[in-house]
C-alpha cells in the first residue's frame, strides 16, 4: 500500500488545476518526485510541492495507491480527473470537475463538491458525504454523452442538471435535487430519494426513480400503469415524447 | 529587394502545361520572375513536388462558422487529425489553436498554410452580416481571402426581377458587393430562403416564391444577366434547389441546362454549381435513395458552360452550415440534432446543424461515394473544383485523406470494404478504376480556381504571378500514389515549404511566419443615374423594414486589411 498525504501550505484564492493529481501519476513515486509533479496555478504552472505539503508512505501499484487531502481544497479543481484505479479521500470541500472522466478506482469526499462532479465519468465510484453543486455526472458542453459508467453516490443534496446527457452508469442522491435532473438523458439510472423539479426532460432512454415529491412533472410523459421496484410500487411514466424517448420515469 | 531561388523543383503547373518537370523558380519581391541575382536565398527543392499555392474556392471559414463554434464548444477539443486539429498551445510564432470542424481563426490560417493552401474563398456572406465576416477575415493569418455575397432570396432582387428592371438589378448587385465587400454572387436555394420565412420551401425551378410572384428559374436568370452585365470576375455560384433530397439530381441538371444559352462576359464559365454531391441524389425517398452522379456527370461531360465543386464527404463529425434554412431544419429533425436558424431580415435564411457521417450508414456511405463518382466520372478535370464544402462534408484538414481516394482505387476499395451490401447496390464507385495523377490533382486544387475566379496571378507559377508556392516532400515518378497512399497523405498534410508572396510561411510542416493576407473585393461600375434610381428603392427598404440604417450597413474600409479592389466596367 502507498499512501500520499497532501495538505495546502496556505489557503489559495487563485484556483489550482490539479488534473495531474491522481493515483495513476503518484503510484511508485517518492515524496520528492510527487512534489515535482506540475500543476496549473492561475495562468501559470508550478510544482505541486510549492503549494502542498506532501508526505508519501510506501510504494505500490496504482490500484494500491491512496491519496488523502487533509483540509479544505475548495479552490482545487480536477482532482482525480481521468484516474483509472486507486483511491482518493478528500477531507474537506472540493472545487469543480472532481473525478471528471474517471475510469476506475474510488473517490470519497467528506465535504461539499462544486459543479461537474464526475462529469463524463466512465467507471469507478464517487462517494460524496456532503452536498453537490450543478451538473453532477453531466456531459462536456456541446457533447451528447455525459456520464457513461460507474457510480456516484451523493449523501446530501445536489443543485440543477443532475446527470445531464448521461448515457450510462448510476447516480444515487439521498437528498433533494434542483431543477431538471436527468435532462437529455440517453441511458443509465438515476435514483433520487428526495425532492425533484421537472425531471427527465428530453430523456431518450434510461431510468429515473424519484422517491420524494416531484414538482412540475412535464406534460410530455405518458403514464403507463405502475411498476414495482424492490417492493415499492411506483407510477410509471414513459417519454420524453417530444424526442420520441423511451425513458422510464418512476414516481411514488 | 528580396530574392529567392527555388532550385531543382519538380514542378507541376497545369496552367502552363508543365507536368512534373525539374526546373528552377525565381522570386523577387513576392512575384515570380525570369531570373534572380546571385544574392538570392536558395531553397533546395530537389526531389520535391512543387505547385502553386492551393486555392480553396468554396469554404465556410469566416462568418457563419462562428455560429458553428458557439453551438459546438466540444469541437474545440476534437483532435481527429493530429497536427492539423485539436488544442495547440501558443508558440513564439503562432497563437493558441483549438478545434477541428470549427477551429479558431488563427488555426484556419495556419492549417491551410500547412496543407500548402494560400487563398480561400468564403462561400456565403449575408450582406447584413458582412462586417462580421470581415472581422474574422482580419484575424485569419497568411491567407488571401475573398467571399461570395448572398443574393438568391433577397427582396430587392426578387422585386427587380418581377418588375423586369435588369439595369437596376445590376446596380443593386454592384451596390451589394460594395456594401459587403464581396467578390461574387452566391445564390443559395433561390427563393427558398424567403419561402422559409413562411415555414415553406420552394420545390423546384418553377415553384413561385410566396408573395413575390417570381420563380427560382427567374431569379437565376435575372442574377446571371446582372452578373454578366457587370462583367464580374466570377460567374454566379449556385447552390441548387432541393439540396439533400433524394431525386434532386433532376433539379440539378435542369438548373445547369437553364444556363446553356447564357453568354459569359469574360473568359470563364457562365455557371458554377457548388457542392454537387449534395445535389446528385436519385431515388424518391431515403428508402430507395441512390447515386445520381452518373446522370449528372453525363450531362456535365457534354456541357462546356459550367464548372462545379464536389462537397466530398469525410467520415466522422462535420458541421453543416448554409443559407439554406429549410434544409437545416430538415437535417435537425431527421437526425435529432441541435440546430440553429436565422432570418437575415430582407435577405436570406441560414442555419447550422452538426452531424456525423458514418460508413455504417448506407446513406452516408452513398454520399461519400457520390462525391468521388462526380470527380472521377467527369472526364475533364478543368470542370472540377475539389472541395469538401468545409466543414459541411468534413473539415478541410482532411483534404490529404480525400486526395488518396481520388488517386488510388486500392484506397477506395479499402474504405468500400466496410460498406453494407445495400450501400454498394446504390453506388457505382466500385466499378470506377480511374485514378487521378498529380497533374489532375493540381488542376482541381489550384489551377481551375484561377480560371473560375479570374485571378490570373493565382494558382499558377507563371512569370508575373504571386509567389504563392507549395513544395511537398514527395516525388512523382518515384512513388506510386495508387499504392503508396500513406506517403501521399503524409506529404500533403504538411508541406516542406509553403511560400506566400515569396515569404516562407511553412517549413517542414511548421509555421515559420504569419504575414497578413489580402482581401479581394469587386467594385463594379454602374452609371450614376441608374445607381441613384436604385438607391431610392433601397432607401425605402431601409426606412420601412431594416433594423439598421443604410449608413450603418456598409462595411467600412477600416474592416479591410490589405484590400485589393477589383474594378469592373458594367455594360448598360
Ligand atoms: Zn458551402
Amino acid at each position: 500500500m502507498q499512501v500520499v498525504k497532501l495538505s495546502l501550505k496556505k489557503a489559495n484564492k487563485i484556483p489550482i488545476e490539479a488534473d495531474n493529481v491522481n493515483p495513476d501519476n503518484f503510484a511508485g513515486k517518492t515524496t520528492e518526485e510527487i512534489k515535482a509533479i506540475p500543476v496549473l496555478y492561475g495562468n501559470g504552472q508550478c510544482p505541486l510541492g510549492d503549494l502542498f505539503n506532501v508526505e508519501a508512505e510506501g510504494s505500490d501499484s496504482v490500484e494500491n495507491t491512496k491519496i488523502v487531502f487533509e483540509g479544505d481544497v475548495s479552490r482545487v479543481k480536477r482532482i482525480g480527473q481521468n484516474m483509472s484505479a486507486g483511491e482518493i479521500e478528500i477531507n474537506g470541500n472540493v472545487d469543480m470537475h472532481c473525478g471528471s472522466g474517471m475510469k476506475g478506482g474510488k473517490v470519497v469526499i467528506n465535504g461539499d463538491a462544486d459543479s461537474w462532479l464526475g462529469c463524463e465519468m466512465a467507471g469507478g465510484e464517487i462517494i460524496l458525504n456532503g452536498n453537490a453543486s450543478y451538473y453532477v455526472g453531466a456531459g462536456y458542453r456541446g457533447e451528447s454523452c455525459g456520464m457513461r459508467g460507474g457510480k456516484i453516490t451523493v449523501n446530501g443534496n445536489t443543485k440543477d442538471y443532475l446527470g445531464e446527457h448521461m448515457c450510462g452508469g448510476e447516480i444515487l442522491v439521498k437528498g433533494d435535487v434542483g431543477l431538471l435532473p436527468a435532462i437529455s438523458n440517453n441511458g443509465g439510472k438515476i435514483v433520487i430519494e428526495g425532492k425533484a423539479t421537472m425531471p427527465a426532460s428530453e430523456m431518450k432512454n434510461g431510468t429515473v426513480i424519484i422517491n420524494g415529491e416531484v414538482s412540475d412533472l412535464l406534460p410530455s410523459y405518458k403514464e403507463e400503469g405502475t411498476e414495482e421496484v424492490e417492493g415499492v410500487t411506483y407510477r410509471k411514466f414513459v417519454g420524453d415524447v417530444n424526442v420520441g424517448g423511451k425513458g422510464v420515469l418512476l414516481i411514488k | 529587394m528580396s530574392e529567392i531561388l527555388i532550385k531543382n523543383a519538380s514542378v507541376c503547373d497545369p496552367a502552363q502545361g508543365i507536368n512534373c518537370e525539374t526546373m528552377d523558380i525565381c522570386i523577387r519581391d513576392g512575384k515570380i520572375v525570369d531570373s534572380v541575382s546571385g544574392n538570392a536565398k536558395v531553397i533546395d527543392a530537389e526531389g520535391k513536388l512543387t505547385m502553386a499555392g492551393g486555392f480553396d474556392g468554396h469554404t465556410h471559414s469566416a462568418g457563419k462558422i462562428n455560429v458553428g463554434r458557439f453551438m459546438n464548444p466540444n469541437d474545440a477539443r476534437k483532435n481527429l487529425v493530429p497536427g492539423l486539429s485539436g488544442q495547440v498551445a501558443r508558440t513564439e510564432k503562432t497563437r493558441a489553436q483549438v478545434g477541428y470542424n470549427t477551429p479558431n481563426t488563427y488555426a484556419i490560417g495556419y492549417r491551410y498554410a500547412k496543407l500548402g493552401y494560400t487563398t480561400i474563398c468564403e462561400a456565403a456572406i449575408p450582406l447584413l452580416s458582412a462586417r462580421h465576416t470581415h472581422e474574422e477575415f482580419k484575424e485569419i493569418p497568411i491567407l488571401d481571402k475573398m467571399g461570395l455575397s448572398l443574393f438568391g432570396s433577397n427582396w430587392q432582387v426578387m422585386e427587380y426581377i418581377r418588375d423586369k428592371e435588369p439595369e437596376k438589378l445590376a446596380a443593386y448587385i454592384a451596390w451589394g458587393l460594395k456594401a459587403s465587400r464581396g467578390y461574387g454572387v452566391k445564390i443559395v436555394n433561390p427563393g427558398g430562403g424567403e419561402a422559409w420565412g413562411w415555414g415553406k420551401n420552394v420545390s423546384g425551378l418553377y415553384d413561385p416564391v410566396p408573395n413575390f410572384d417570381v420563380t427560382p428559374a427567374e431569379i437565376l436568370m435575372g442574377l446571371v444577366e446582372a452578373n454578366e452585365r457587370l462583367q464580374l470576375p466570377h460567374s454566379v455560384h449556385v447552390h441548387c434547389n432541393n439540396l439533400g433530397k433524394p431525386g434532386n439530381y433532376a433539379t440539378t441538371i435542369e438548373t445547369m441546362k437553364l444556363f446553356e444559352k447564357v453568354k459569359p462576359s469574360r473568359d470563364r464559365q457562365s455557371l458554377h454549381v457548388t457542392h454537387v454531391q449534395f445535389n446528385a441524389y436519385a431515388g424518391t425517398s431515403w428508402r430507395d435513395f441512390e447515386t445520381g452522379a452518373p446522370m449528372v456527370s453525363d450531362y456535365i461531360n457534354g456541357a462546356d458552360h459550367l464548372t462545379f465543386d464536389l462537397g466530398q464527404v469525410i467520415f466522422g463529425p462535420a458541421v453543416t452550415m448554409t443559407a439554406d434554412g429549410p434544409v437545416e431544419y430538415a437535417n435537425s429533425r431527421m437526425l435529432h440534432e441541435k440546430w440553429s436558424n436565422q432570418d437575415v431580415e430582407l435577405e436570406d435564411a441560414s442555419g447550422v446543424v452538426p452531424l456525423f457521417y458514418s460508413p455504417k450508414s448506407f446513406v452516408n456511405a452513398v454520399q461519400w461515394a457520390i462525391g468521388l463518382e462526380l470527380a472521377l466520372l467527369v472526364k475533364d478535370p478543368w470542370k472540377v473544383m475539389f472541395t469538401t464544402d468545409s466543414p459541411n462534408g468534413g473539415s478541410f484538414v482532411n483534404y490529404p485523406e480525400a486526395f488518396t481516394y481520388l488517386m488510388s482505387a486500392k484506397r477506395r476499395a479499402e474504405v468500400i470494404s466496410g460498406f453494407s451490401k445495400m450501400a454498394l447496390d446504390r453506388m457505382v464507385l466500385p466499378g470506377i478504376d480511374r485514378e487521378l495523377d498529380f497533374y489532375e490533382l493540381a488542376v482541381m486544387t489550384r489551377s481551375i480556381q484561377s480560371k473560375i475566379y479570374s485571378r490570373p496571378e493565382k494558382g499558377n507559377l507563371k512569370v508575373g504571378s504571386d509567389a504563392d508556392i507549395a513544395i511537398y516532400d514527395i516525388l512523382p515518378g518515384q512513388i506510386d500514389p495508387t499504392t503508396e497512399y500513406e506517403k501521399v497523405k503524409k506529404a500533403f498534410s504538411g508541406t516542406a515549404y509553403t511560400l506566400k508572396d515569396g515569404v516562407v510561411v511553412v517549413k517542414d510542416g511548421e509555421i515559420e511566419a504569419t504575414p497578413k493576407g489580402r482581401i479581394y473585393w469587386v467594385n463594379a461600375k454602374v452609371p450614376a443615374n441608374i445607381d441613384s434610381a436604385m438607391q431610392k428603392d433601397i432607401d425605402l427598404k431601409f426606412k420601412k423594414y431594416y433594423t439598421v440604417s443604410k449608413s450603418n450597413y456598409m462595411v467600412e474600409d477600416m474592416y479591410l486589411e490589405n484590400p485589393v479592389e477589383i474594378g469592373t466596367e458594367g455594360v448598360f
